[in-house]
């Protein structure tokens, strides 16, 4: 049994720079792993920040939470949405039963924590904070130590979607130092026995600088500018983990994490457009231009489905008595699911070749189907094709964002490294995922696991 | 009309955990009356304040009574403070049992309609939403 329980997040940190065969020069992670154990850690369905991190720090998934995205639905009208912040969280998470426990807790940057409820201790809202006007520290006194102490907290990056990467790289780096100084700063001045920060400039980097890193990327240029900065950022994160892992001794366990990994991108599938296309869903715009979905004048009398873009799409389904204008009959429903299935399965990408896309029940994936799930989940081409919600293009594929520049999606998999000074001497670990994590912290600081915990404890 | 009970609260902090939980619970938009010395005083003494409660909490207001002489009548709900606890997290634990009894839905959460905005253009350049 651990004293103390370190637990250090790294958004979208991912296998292949950490583990595989051209992984980085991480020197304390590696430290970590040779002392410990380490391997992939399986994210939820979604792969996403929210709700992958509230589902592993609660061990529940994320239709129990109900939460299948940022922005989920609120109830079955057409544009009933809302942003799935803490006050959607429902579940305890491990910081809520540690605290319960009589455990001091430090909470920072964790994705789903504002806005903030009290602790055993102290706690520093996460990205979905809505600036630092808001109370975004638990105590409220909390932010104006941390002013004095470091600076101003940097929420998130500002400006992402810009074309100057020299100084989106200066910020992705200011993210960085600022929650690291910020940990330092928390770490050196409260007694605890559960610490756990999450610092979610890697994702940044990720989506913005991947297709200057990766040679796979279809837009990767050798000798380019930025060719290395993903290997310089995760190093320069490995050289502020150390200086965490310094203020700890023996008696604290460390576990780093990711919620999921990163992969290269290859363009967006425009699923209205596709539905369109397919006749499922009927918008009365003019097309000629591109368009968001929420600002179409949509036909509902003559729509089956419509999508949300993102990372991943969800779909849903116009079903009568649940959508105001539903026209798929109750008992044709399964019938009209089954066959959106094998339509999206068996699309074919811009080559003609299939574009191994998956399609997910949420009844198939998850415990319980709470709130208001979308009826399908959809990855498209393994997670290489983001979905793109906007109507107007000439086909269903694009290759720009409408968002701007975006390189990499996410992946399945994130990481996972132990050293509870047990001396496992750097064995690999199969078959972890991320609601392991939550029952694990808790029996290293010898806390009972609640029985409806669906993650199993690694030991 | 919402259901309420009186909180009475033992142990040493007492005065902070119910002015805490009070606080909590007006954000929500819920009535809540702190019962201190003073305002037991004011009622004539424990016996007065024992029946306050009962004519308040039976009219949705919420008492928080930190006085240990005074035996509320009504519905009480005894709450054994931790010491360890600040007033703010013994005041969470307290609202959570209110939760876990059906006489409290925690309403904070919703962003302003600038906030909501902000944060939604915001997880639209991060690419998480379309």
């Amino acid at each position: 049994m651990a004293e103390r329980v370190l637990v250090i997040g790294l958004d979208c940190m991912t296998p292949q720079f950490v583990f595989g065969p051209g992984r980085f020069d991480l020197p304390n992670l590696a430290r970590l792993m040779r002392n410990g154990c380490w391997g992939k850690l399986e994210s939820c369905h979604p792969p996403i920040t929210v709700p992958a991190w509230a589902s592993m720090m609660s061990s529940k998934d994320p239709g129990t939470l109900g939460i299948y995205g940022f922005r989920n639905r609120k109830d079955h009208s057409y544009d009933g949405m809302f942003t799935a912040n803490a006050a959607a969280v429902r579940e305890k998470r491990v910081w809520d039963i540690l605290s319960r426990q009589g455990k001091k807790v430090v909470v920072l940057g964790v994705p789903q924590t504002y806005p903030v409820k009290p602790v055993n201790g102290w706690l520093v809202s996460g990205f979905l904070a809505p600036n630092t006007e808001a109370e975004f520290t638990y105590p409220k006194s909390l932010a104006q130590e941390l002013r004095e102490a470091v600076g101003e907290y940097i929420i998130d990056v500002k400006d992402f979607r810009t074309d100057d990467k020299d100084q989106l790289l200066g910020r992705i780096h200011d993210l960085m130092e600022n929650r690291f100084a910020v940990a330092r700063h928390l770490m050196d001045t409260k007694p605890w026995d559960f610490f756990m920060m999450v610092e979610m400039g890697v994702d940044r980097l990720h989506h913005a600088f991947w297709r200057f890193c990766d040679p796979e990327h279809p837009e990767f240029q050798p000798g380019n500018p930025y060719e290395h900065v993903l290997r310089e950022y995760y190093q320069a994160v490995d050289a502020r983990i150390g200086e965490l892992l310094e203020r700890v001794g023996e008696e604290t366990a460390v576990l780093v994490v990711s919620d999921h990994g990163a992969k290269s991108m290859i363009g967006g599938v425009c699923v209205n457009q596709w539905l369109i296309d397919e006749g499922l869903l009927t918008v009365n715009d003019d097309l000629s231009g591109r368009k968001r979905f929420e600002d179409c004048d949509v036909d509902w009398s003559r729509t089956k489905a419509w999508s949300s873009g993102g990372y991943y799409a969800r779909v849903f389904l116009n079903v009568r008595g649940r959508e105001p204008q539903g026209i798929i009959a109750p008992e044709d429903y399964e019938a009209v699911r089954d066959d959106l299935v094998r339509r999206i399965e068996s699309m074919t990408g811009p080559d003609g070749q299939p574009l191994n896309n998956r399609a997910h029940k949420p009844q198939d994936l998850y415990h319980q189907v709470n709130g208001v799930a979308p009826d399908l989940i959809v990855y498209f081409g393994d997670l290489r094709w983001r979905s793109v919600g906007s109507v107007g293009y000439d086909s269903a594929f694009t290759f720009e964002n409408d968002t701007g520049p975006d390189d990499a999606n996410h992946d399945y998999h994130g990481i996972f490294i132990l050293d509870d000074r047990s001396g496992r001497g750097g064995m690999e670990v199969t078959g972890l995922q991320l609601m392991d994590v939550a029952p694990t912290v808790l029996s290293l600081l010898g806390v009972d696991v609640p029985a409806d915990m669906q993650g199993k404890t690694f030991t | 009309m919402p259901k309420a009970a009186t909180l009475q609260f033992h142990g040493a902090g007492a005065v902070e955990v119910a002015k805490a939980a009070g606080m909590r619970l007006i954000e929500t938009g819920r009535a809540a009356e702190q019962l201190t010395g003073d305002t037991v005083a004011k009622l004539g003494g424990p016996a007065g304040a024992a029946h306050a409660c009962r004519l308040l909490s039976r009219n949705g207001v919420f008492v928080l009574c930190s006085d240990s002489r005074v035996t509320p009548e009504g519905e009480v709900i005894a709450i054994d403070l931790d010491p360890n606890d600040t007033p703010e997290f013994a005041a969470e634990k307290a609202l959570e049992l209110l939760q876990e009894l059906g006489l409290f839905a925690d309403t904070v959460g919703d962003y302003s309609a600038d906030e909501e905005e902000e944060i939604r253009k915001r997880l639209s350049d991060l690419g998480y939403i379309e």
